[in-house]
This record gives C-alpha cells, sequence and structure tokens, in this order.
C-alpha cells in the first residue's frame, strides 16, 4: 500500500507536473496549429518537418542575433530569442506555404504532400547546420527568455516548480488557445474557415475564396508549429539537436484528434501527452525497461487513437481537395 | 500524334521535368555557395557513371531501395498508408539476424530461406497493429505507423541489450550488435553470377541475392495486380472502397492482407544488409531507408515494376552525393535536398497529368457519342425494348 | 406581372465545354414580377444557362442584360449585388452550422475586430422569416431540419442578400406533393410582393400550376417560349424531345408467383445509433414490381442498404427465397442472385477510374467463368464485355475507356447491365433513373418492365411518383422509416399517397 502511495507521489509530484507542463507546449501550438489547418479542411502531416525548421531556424537566429548585436541585446534583454522565435515562425510559415501551393492550388494528396515536406525539412536542416555551425546535427547552446514566474502561487512552497522558473512562452500559448477558441467562434474568420472545411462548394456559390482560406489556415499551421518548433529549442534544448522533435509534429495530430478538432480540447489532449512526455524524462521506479520509457508518449498516442477516435467528428470536407466548377 | 503515343510521352516526360527542375533548385544552392553547379554535375556523373564500383554500389544501394519502395508502393496502392516501413524493417532485420545466429544445424538450403522469411514475419508482425486499429476502430494509419516506427527503434534498442541478443564476444568494444549469423544463413554473393555473363566487378563489392529477390518480388506484384483476381479487388477497394463493397469485396480482408504484405516485404529491407554485407545486426543500423523508399514508390507512381528505376535513380543520386562530398567538397544534403524538391515536383506534374489525361478521356468518350440516338415511335417501343433485352441470357 | 421592359434578358448566350454545346445561342427575357419556368431534359443546358446568370460561368458568347444593361457576371457575389439570387437544386447549407450561420455566410454583419454581430443576424433572419410567412427557428441547427424548412434557409438566403430574382434550380425534386403546395404558397406570396422568379424544373403538371410563362430547351438551345395557361404537359414534351413522347411505359402484365423478397419487422441505424428503418415488413413475389415510393431521406437509403447486406439490420429478419439473409454479407446476398442498381451510381455503383470492362465485372469476377484459379481470365472478361455493350446498347469509344468518361445515362446502362447478367431472381433498384435524361429513364424503366416479365422480383424505390404509378403493381409508402400503407396498383390516387408521404394519414397496422 506505501508503495502504492509513494508511486502516486512520484506521479503526481509538483516538479513533475511543471515539467509536464513545461512539455506539453510544442505539443500543444502544432495541435493548435493543426485545429486551424484541418477547420479549412486541409490536412498537414507535415507539422512535423514545419517544427523542424522551426527549431533549427530558432537556435540559429537566436545565436546569431546574440553574436552579431552584442550591445543591443545587453540592452534590450530577451531580443536575441524573441529573434530566434520570430525566424521560427517565418520558418514554419514558409515551408507552410509550400504544402498550400501543392495542396490546395495543385491539389495533390495532401498526406503525400506532407510526408514529402517532412523528407525535405530534415535534409534541409542538416544541410543549413552544417553550412552555418559546419557540422550536421547540433547547432552551439543559446540563452533563452529570462524565465517569468506566477504572482501569487509562487509564494506556496508546494507549488513552488509549477508557479516559478516558467518560460514566458507558456502563458502565451494558454492565450493563444483561449484566443483560438473566440477566432473560430466568433470572428467573420472563424465562421468562414470553418464553413470551408466543412462545405466548401457551399462557400463558393456564397463568394468565399475556398483557396484564400485555405492557405491562411495551412500558413496559421505552419506559423504555429514553427513557433512550437522555436519554443523546443530556445526554452527547452538550448540550441538546435538533430531530431529533437521526436515526432511531436505527429503526436499533435493525435491531441487534435483527441480533442475533437477544437482548441481547448487539444490542451487537454496535449496535456496528457505532455505528462507521458515528462513522465519519459524522469527515471521513475517504474519496473519497464528505460528504452520504452522514452517511447512512452508514442505509446499512448496508439492508445489514444485505438480507444477515442470512432466517435470523433472532422469537419466534413476534411482532407479533401477542392476544385473550381470551371476547371 | 495519336492518344497512345502522347500519353507515353507525357508519362516519360513528367519524371523527366521534375528531376529537372528539382537539379534546377539544387544549383540555385549550389551557386548560393560558390559552386559552379555544372562543374559539380559533370563531377557526379563521371564518378558515378565511370567507375565499375560505382555501378556496383549504385546497384548495391538500390537493393534495400527497391524493396522499400516495393512495399510502400504496395500499401498506396491499396490506398493505405504504410509509414511505418521504417520500423517494420528494423523488426524484420532483427529477428532474421537472430534466426541467423540462434538456429543451429540447419543446412544453408533451410536455414537461409528461414531467415529471410523470418525477415518477411517480423515486418508483417509490426505491421499488424495498426492495421487492425485502422480496421477496427478508424484509427488513421500514418499516425500509428509512425508511432510504430519510434517504438522499433527502442525495441531494438532494448533487444541489444546484454544478456537479451547482445554478441557477448564484443563486450569491453563500442561495438554493440547481435553475434554474426552462421554462414548457412548469409546471402550468397553475386559475383560469380556476373562473371558467368562477363561482368567484372571489384572484390570489396557486396552486391548480393537480395538484389535478385527484390526484382523477382516486383515483377510479382505488378501480375498479382494486373492478372489475378485478388488484384482485381485490390484495385477496385483503392479507387472506391464502396463500390467494392457493393460488390460483394471483402474489404477488411482485402486491406488488411495488402496492408501485411506490404509490412512483409518492408521486413526483408534490412537483409541485404543484416545477412549479406554485414552478417549481423548492430546499433549503427543503416537508417532511413523507409522513408526512402516512400519517396522511390512516390517517384514510380505506386507500380511494383517502376520502383527498379526509381530505386536506381535515388541510389544513384546517393552514391553521386558521396562522389561530390569526397571530390568536390560539396555536403551531400544538397542531393538530400534535390531528392525532396523532385518528389514534390514529381506529384504536382503526376497530378496535372492525370487531370490532362482525364479531360482527354471525357472528349474521347463525348465524340463517341453523336447526336441522341433516335426514340423509337410509340408503336416500336416493346420491339425496342425486347431487342435490348434479347441479348440477355 | 408587368409587361414593361424584361429585367433579365440573355442574348445569343453560347457555352461549350469539351465535347459538348451546353448553350447554343440561347435568347431569354424574364419580366419583372413573373414567375418563368425554364424547362428541358437532363442535360438540355437549363442549369448551364442559370449557372451563367448567377456568375459561376462566364459565357463564350452573347451578353447578359439586367435591367437593360448589358453586364459582366464574374461571381455570384457580383450577381447578388445586382439582384439575383439562386436556390441551389442540391442545398448548399453545411448541417452543423445554424440556420442564421448559413445565412449570413458571406455576407457576416461584423463588428470591430471582425468579431461577429450574431444577436443581430438572428433578428434579421427572423424578420424575413415573419414578412414572407416562413415558419423557421434561426437558432435551429440545419442538420435538424426537414428537407422543406431547409428549402426555405435556402430562399432566406437569397432574400436576406437583397435578392429580386430569385432562381430555383428543381426545388420541388425532393419535396412531397403537400411541400410543394407549400412551396408554391411561399412562392405566390413572393411575387405578390414583386419579386421575379425563374423555376427550374422537368416536372411538367407542376410547371404547369405554378409558373407564368415556360421555355423550352432542348439540346442546349431555346424550342419556344409559351404562356402556361396556353399550352399542354403534352405539348411540352414534345418540344423538349423533338418528337411525341411516350408518357408511361408500355405495361406487361404476369401473374406474380412466389414470394423471393421477405422482410419482416426489420429495423436499421444510422452512423449515430438512431433508427433510420422502423419495423418494415413486406414481401416481393416474382414477377412484380413493388414500389416503395416517399420523399427522400425517410429511410430508404438505409433500408436499401440493409436488403443487400451493407448495412447491419438491427432488429428482424431478412429472407431471400426464404433463407434467412438477416446477418449475410454483400456478397453471400449477392451470390443467392440477388442484383443492386444502387441510387448513387457514383458512389455504390461503379469504380469511375476503372475501364468499362472492369465494372462490368464488377461483382461476377469471382466466378468460374472468369477465373482460372488465382488469375483473370481476361479473353473471357473482354466477350463478356462485348456482349454487354453490344446487348445494352452502351456508347464507348473501347471497353478500355474509363468509366468516368461516359454520360450519366450511358453509366447508369453499365450498372443495368451488369446487375441482369446471370439471371438474378431479386432486383433491388433504388433511383435508378436519377440523373437521367428521357431517352435513357424510358429504357431503364423499360428494363424494370422486362425484367418482371421474366419473373424477377422487383423492389423499386423511387422518389418520383410518377415513375411508381407507371411501373408498380403494389405500392408501399415509406415515411420516418415506417410502412405506412401499402396498396394494390388503382387503389390510391397521386394525391392520396402524398397524404401517407407526408405523414398525415397512416393505414392502421393489420
Amino acid at each position: 500500500m506505501s508503495e502504492v502511495l509513494e508511486l502516486a507521489g512520484t506521479l503526481l509530484s509538483a516538479a513533475l507536473l511543471a515539467s509536464a507542463i513545461r512539455l506539453t507546449v510544442p505539443i500543444l501550438l502544432a495541435a493548435l496549429g493543426a485545429v486551424f489547418t484541418e477547420r479549412g479542411g486541409v490536412v498537414n502531416i507535415g507539422l512535423e518537418g514545419m517544427m523542424i525548421m522551426g527549431t533549427f531556424w530558432g537556435a540559429a537566429t537566436t545565436y546569431f542575433t546574440a553574436r552579431a548585436l552584442p550591445e543591443l541585446v545587453a540592452a534590450v534583454p530577451d531580443l536575441a530569442p524573441l529573434a530566434g522565435m520570430g525566424a521560427a515562425v517565418l520558418a514554419g510559415a514558409a515551408l507552410a506555404l509550400v504544402h498550400a501551393v501543392v495542396a490546395v492550388t495543385f491539389r495533390v494528396d495532401q498526406i503525400i504532400s506532407g510526408v514529402a515536406l517532412n523528407l525535405l525539412a530534415v535534409g534541409l536542416a542538416r544541410f543549413l547546420n552544417i553550412l552555418f555551425f559546419r557540422v550536421a546535427t547540433q547547432s552551439p547552446g543559446i540563452e533563452g527568455f529570462t524565465p517569468i514566474s506566477i504572482p501569487l502561487l509562487r509564494d506556496l512552497p508546494a507549488l513552488a516548480p509549477v508557479a516559478r522558473n516558467l518560460s514566458p512562452v507558456i502563458p502565451l500559448a494558454l492565450l493563444l488557445v483561449v484566443g483560438g477558441h473566440w477566432v473560430l467562434v466568433r470572428t467573420r474568420f472563424g465562421l468562414r474557415l470553418r464553413a470551408v472545411g466543412e462545405h466548401p462548394l457551399a462557400a463558393d456559390t456564397l463568394g468565399i475564396d475556398v483557396y484564400r482560406m485555405r492557405y491562411l489556415g495551412v500558413l496559421l499551421s505552419g506559423a504555429l508549429a514553427g513557433l512550437a518548433g522555436g519554443y523546443l529549442a530556445i526554452e527547452q534544448g538550448h540550441g538546435y539537436l538533430e531530431g529533437m522533435t521526436q515526432g511531436r509534429g505527429f503526436i499533435a495530430l493525435a491531441a487534435m484528434i483527441f480533442g475533437n478538432w477544437w482548441p481547448v480540447g487539444a490542451l487537454g489532449a496535449s496535456a496528457l501527452f505532455g505528462y507521458f512526455d515528462a513522465l519519459s524524462l524522469r527515471v521513475v521506479a517504474l519496473r519497464i525497461p528505460y528504452q520504452f520509457i522514452t517511447v512512452l508518449p508514442h505509446i499512448v498516442t496508439i492508445l489514444v487513437l485505438a480507444g477515442v477516435v470512432r466517435r470523433a467528428q472532422p469537419p466534413a470536407a476534411d482532407g479533401l481537395p477542392y476544385a473550381k466548377e470551371e476547371e | 500524334m495519336s492518344l497512345p503515343a502522347r500519353l507515353l510521352l507525357l508519362q516519360v516526360l513528367a519524371p523527366l521535368v521534375a528531376i529537372l527542375f528539382g537539379a534546377v533548385v539544387a544549383s540555385g544552392i549550389l551557386l548560393a555557395i560558390d559552386r559552379d553547379p555544372l562543374a559539380v554535375y559533370g563531377q557526379m556523373l563521371r564518378f558515378t557513371l565511370t567507375r565499375a564500383d560505382s555501378l556496383a554500389s549504385i546497384f548495391f544501394k538500390a537493393t534495400p531501395l527497391i524493396l522499400a519502395g516495393l512495399a510502400a508502393a504496395l500499401a498506396f496502392r491499396a490506398s493505405l498508408w504504410n509509414i511505418g516501413v521504417e520500423g517494420q524493417y528494423y523488426v524484420g532485420a532483427i529477428l532474421a539476424a537472430y534466426v541467423g545466429f540462434a538456429v543451429r544445424g540447419l543446412p544453408g538450403v533451410v536455414h537461409l530461406p528461414l531467415a529471410v522469411l523470418a525477415g518477411a514475419a517480423g515486418g508483417a508482425a509490426w505491421a499488424f497493429l495498426p492495421i487492425a486499429l485502422r480496421l477496427r476502430r478508424g484509427a488513421h494509419e500514418v499516425i500509428t505507423t509512425i508511432m510504430m516506427n519510434y517504438i522499433a527503434a527502442a525495441l531494438v534498442l532494448y533487444l541489444l541489450e546484454p544478456g537479451l541478443l547482445r554478441d557477448p564476444a564484443q563486450a569491453g568494444t563500442p561495438r554493440v550488435r547481435t553475434p554474426e549469423v552462421l554462414p548457412g544463413a548469409r546471402l550468397p554473393s553475386l559475383r560469380p553470377l556476373l562473371d558467368l555473363v562477363g561482368l567484372q566487378i571489384p572484390g570489396y563489392s557486396s552486391l548480393n541475392g537480395m538484389l535478385v529477390v527484390g526484382l523477382l518480388l516486383c515483377v510479382l506484384f505488378a501480375l498479382v495486380l494486373r492478372r489475378t483476381t485478388f488484384g482485381f479487388e485490390v484495385r477496385a477497394v483503392a479507387a472506391n472502397p464502396q463500390a467494392a463493397e457493393a460488390a460483394g469485396i471483402p474489404l477488411g480482408r482485402v486491406l488488411f492482407t495488402m496492408f501485411l504484405l506490404s509490412g512483409a516485404v518492408a521486413g526483408l529491407v534490412g537483409l541485404s544488409d543484416t545477412l549479406g554485407f554485414f552478417g549481423y545486426f548492430d546499433i549503427d543500423f543503416p537508417k532511413g531507408y523507409g522513408f526512402l523508399g516512400i519517396s522511390v514508390a512516390l517517384l514510380a507512381r505506386n507500380h511494383p515494376v517502376g520502383v527498379i528505376p526509381a530505386a536506381l535513380l535515388l541510389a544513384f543520386l546517393d552514391r553521386g552525393a558521396q562522389g561530390v562530398q569526397v571530390f568536390a567538397g560539396v555536403p551531400r544534403e544538397v542531393i538530400t535536398i534535390m531528392q525532396g524538391v523532385i518528389i514534390l515536383a514529381i506529384v504536382v506534374a503526376y497530378e496535372l497529368l492525370t487531370r490532362y489525361l482525364r479531360a482527354l478521356r471525357k472528349r474521347e468518350a463525348a465524340r463517341a457519342e453523336p447526336a441522341r440516338p433516335p426514340l423509337p415511335a410509340p408503336g416500336e417501343g416493346r420491339r425496342a425494348g425486347e431487342a435490348a433485352g434479347g441479348g440477355t441470357p | 406581372m408587368d409587361t414593361g421592359p424584361p429585367v433579365i434578358e440573355l442574348r445569343r448566350i453560347t457555352k461549350r465545354f469539351p465535347g459538348v454545346v451546353a448553350n447554343d445561342r440561347v435568347d431569354l427575357a424574364v419580366h419583372a414580377g413573373e414567375i418563368h419556368a425554364l424547362v428541358g431534359e437532363n442535360g438540355a443546358g437549363k442549369s448551364t444557362l442559370m449557372k451563367i446568370l448567377y456568375g459561376l460561368y462566364l459565357p463564350d458568347e452573347g451578353e447578359v442584360v439586367v435591367r437593360g444593361r448589358p453586364v459582366r457576371l464574374e461571381s455570384p457575389r457580383q450577381a447578388l449585388r445586382l439582384g439575383i439570387g439562386m436556390v441551389h437544386q442540391h442545398f448548399m447549407l453545411i448541417p452543423r452550422f445554424t440556420v442564421t450561420e448559413n445565412v449570413i455566410l458571406g455576407a457576416e454583419p461584423v463588428r470591430r475586430g471582425d468579431r461577429l454581430a450574431l444577436r443581430e443576424a438572428e433578428a434579421a433572419v427572423a424578420a424575413i422569416a415573419r414578412r414572407y410567412g416562413f415558419a423557421i427557428d434561426p437558432r435551429a441547427l440545419v442538420a435538424d431540419l426537414s428537407v422543406g424548412e431547409q428549402q426555405r434557409v435556402e430562399i432566406i438566403k437569397v432574400l436576406y442578400r437583397g435578392a429580386e430574382v430569385l432562381i430555383l434550380d428543381e426545388p420541388t425534386a425532393v419535396l412531397a406533393p403537400q411541400e410543394v403546395e407549400d412551396l408554391f404558397e411561399n412562392l405566390r406570396r413572393l411575387r405578390a410582393q414583386g419579386k421575379t422568379i425563374i423555376f427550374i424544373s422537368h416536372r411538367l403538371e407542376e410547371v404547369l400550376a405554378i409558373a407564368d410563362r415556360v421555355t423550352v430547351l432542348r439540346r442546349g438551345a431555346v424550342v419556344g417560349t409559351v404562356r402556361a395557361a396556353e399550352t399542354t404537359r403534352a405539348q411540352l414534351a414534345e418540344m423538349m424531345v423533338g418528337r411525341p413522347v411516350l408518357l408511361a411505359v408500355e405495361r406487361r402484365e404476369t401473374a406474380p408467383g412466389p414470394v423471393r423478397l421477405h422482410a419482416e419487422g426489420l429495423w436499421a441505424l444510422d452512423g449515430r445509433g438512431l433508427p433510420r428503418v422502423r419495423d418494415v415488413t413486406f414481401e416481393v413475389r416474382a414477377g412484380e414490381i413493388y414500389a416503395l415510393a416517399g420523399v427522400e431521406g425517410n429511410g430508404q437509403s438505409e433500408l436499401v442498404e440493409a436488403l443487400v447486406g451493407l448495412r447491419p439490420i438491427a432488429r428482424g429478419r431478412l429472407r431471400i427465397d426464404g433463407r434467412d439473409v438477416t446477418h449475410a454479407g454483400p456478397r453471400a446476398i449477392r451470390l443467392l442472385g440477388v442484383a443492386h442498381i444502387p441510387e448513387d451510381r457514383h458512389r455504390r455503383g461503379l469504380v469511375l477510374p476503372m475501364e468499362v470492362r472492369e465494372n462490368l465485372v464488377l461483382g461476377h469476377h469471382t466466378r468460374p467463368e472468369f477465373t482460372r484459379g488465382p488469375l483473370l481470365r481476361q479473353a473471357a472478361v473482354d466477350r463478356f464485355a462485348a456482349d454487354r455493350v453490344r446487348a445494352y446498347d452502351v456508347r464507348v469509344p473501347s471497353l478500355a475507356t474509363p468509366a468516368l468518361a461516359l454520360s450519366g445515362g450511358n453509366q447508369q446502362k453499365v450498372v443495368v447491365a451488369r446487375e441482369f447478367a446471370f439471371d438474378p431472381q431479386v432486383l433491388v433498384a433504388a433511383q435508378p433513373t436519377r440523373g437521367l435524361d428521357i431517352g435513357a429513364t424510358e429504357f431503364v424503366q423499360q428494363q424494370l418492365m422486362e425484367a418482371k416479365a421474366r419473373g424477377m422480383a422487383v423492389l423499386l424505390v423511387s422518389v418520383s411518383l410518377d415513375e411508381v404509378f407507371s411501373l408498380a403493381d403494389r405500392i408501399g409508402v415509406l415515411f420516418h422509416g415506417e410502412v405506412v400503407g401499402e396498396f394494390r396498383r388503382g387503389e390510391v390516387t397521386p394525391q392520396e399517397l402524398g397524404l401517407y408521404m407526408t405523414g398525415a394519414k397512416r393505414q392502421v397496422p393489420a
């Protein structure tokens, strides 16, 4: 019995939860992006590749900004990581633009396009790393944002790990979830995006530019995936390391499905995966070989998909290329 | 130009245009890093095509690519996304290695096929869960197969622990691998066969029998898809599962079989290395064939026989990349990027081609139906109906 | 009705698609405040012409004149700005959105920051509904509405955008007789308020009931424009086809034989677990046509799927020739001699990318005639396909042509040719003449008559009362998944049948 309590204590410790929150963020941001693109009717398997671009460009830009503008960086704290994040977002969006062109304009199968982009991203990242840093698989170390802490909670010793030393990206991510939900439900853009994902022909006959809406959805997903990658490199890994995304771009898709294509649902699902991710990083006294602990999130993903998917309701036109009748 | 001739021309032109496009993009990158694209390409071509060891190397590199491409193509032909070729070949290779070193006392003529079958079985077993979940629970196999890849990597790491499949004779060295497979389980080299036809390949070449297996499987599956009832059912299911179901075709069984076949072929991908070149499975086993296989399948438009030239192309580019890295100091990733761009360009080209063909077909069919056939006058109605009905049994 | 200059004029409109001239120098003038009907068979060019008027297509030649000024309509948005609105045949509604969201989509009232002014929108929708006498709840989800109500939403959509000219494309195709009357009431009310209505249909008796004037199209060209009061169904049909037309199929009388298909207390559920087929019992004998009439969406699709093994039967029994097939799959039911003409030939009937000969052998491909072990005998398949194509007069350039290249009529012929092969005992035909022109329709109906004459038990599921009354020996009515009435030929009129179809009447269960 005491063993069980001890296990429970380990599994719910504040330190673990804090770690879980940190690890939820990349999955959450990518999942949020996935929600937007699929609400518009475009499947984006290439999120992993966009995240990879985010990790690389985030790290590289942060590094070079700090190197090139030392006085400015000293004067303006967080300038370098901010520049890095900006670059990460742009990098993700740039790759997403290719996906949009290939999948929306040329109407190539969306899954093929995504898979091809992932391959391209891996090669690009290696190449660029060699170009900039002369080695293929990792960049020099960088510093992230100045950590913040939550005003009242930080004074409670039990909650210290959770409330202190937080990346500012964490509250940003939560804000984006709330904002994302609001945009989808209460704005004209959100209504049109959802319409285009449910019934593009209907939207077209009402004068809505289906292609434009879908492009925006895809670009938004790329930007968010890039942001996720940037966070991963700048705030967690403090540098770029090949393979650091570890399939989170795909786990994010599972989180989106589990969250029923809503931002708040994606938050819950991502938190679940984040928790297992955190668990996998700590040497927990579980009688499982350590190699499998590192893939706990992946195993959980499969279990989630196996258990949940039947009742899921994707947007009606999700994954189907749209062709205007004239063509 | 006649229709079939035009069709053929376009189908050959499309990949060529895509390759050209890829070369243009790569040229851009080369120029950006201060290299002369034409000189680099020239060096690449000289390196790959004028050296006998290059040619042998290309075929050796192509062997796993042919199998991986075939595995991916088989699944894609059934409209299933097997992105798990990567994990399936790890599992197949380590299982084959195990059968190769652990099973004693068998003559070579039994041991080798057994090891190969073990490889296929391992790949098929690893494909089982994703397809079962897809058929039973609607879980998208793209995500589940990718997850299985990560789990496979963890699994083989685990299996290489001391006390499990790790070779105790290597203790104290940094090499982590299984014991060597017994001689009876090793793939024969192709050298004697090539010598017979007068083709000399260098002594150190590792070209082995798996190449023949790959080529034969490609031809076999092409025939299966075209000529058998099962192949017919697969094609129907891929193009329109609802119509196939209404026609009485067992959807689940067809999809399941095709996916497991895909997994089984994937299991063979690593055997050229495990049972041939190396003779064991180690921690630095070549990775990435799975995703290259997907590229091969896309290039080949999922045609089992088209996989062969597509694999050769990628092997050629890979060898070329090696060459330019060593002799021209150009990072090989430039070629990797070129590969990625070619893939994208080719899928766009194929899509445009398919659409064009469809429009051509529609025009042709509309021409075959001239003015509406004159309808029978009232009294003739019955006779026309009888004439139409008279042909039926 | 206004007799001044026309509000809409189409002058010498020509539109070509690959291989066909959809509109051939069409002249059309519509006056303000009139209900103008546009009739013609499938493929005559009515839809194309209206899509040009609505801005979805640009004409290759000719001009569109609105209120005396020539315009170039490049988008539906532009057409709406000019007051032209289209109510589509296949509703362009998003089931998951509310009535209001569907109405305002594309013309949303917004506040600062792109925020939707939903309350104002709801009020506006309610106001329109009140003004024209539509009964509709602005907050309802479209998925929960009846077909008639959904159509009202489509009409409100165009009225919300200030349409003065409404184009209705085959509006009565999905309605029961009572709902058609409701629609016509609404249309008359709209006309009274000065709206102009263009009404596309191929239902001649309805056209004569509601329209002021009628324009007939045939093969892309205008045959003529007449006043509804001055013409007859027969005259219009003759104009549509170019020669006198049989408006009914020649009947064949046979004595019905043993019961071949017996459904007893069938229940079937939809994807959400809701019952769509409730306690359905009926039987079909050899040599008779039993027609199930009903407005679309009353469980026909689910029932047909249950009968051919494509949908599980939740409760009840299904027997073919006395054998219990309640839990059998499609293959087993086929092997018992059941043929199936599906209601959606593109989804269930044909594998469009595959060749005509492959489609002809689909479902028969495991027969010994076509196989040698695991291999397909290509020569045998080719011979069979050539024979079928000849017998059913399917127009194809070659047997290897993909099915998607064929016209709708030829595609349906392929399905019929395939299903009638190998002497089926039972035929389940669901909406077999949907989307076909008069020639193809006559052909298919003829085939159904032939089938009955040859002793097949034919179950015909159709939303067309014309078809039902012309072919059936016995008629059943499906409403909300139940068989609410069953009649012999001659025991019921279309009007009365309509009452059963809308649930206003039902037979007391025996």
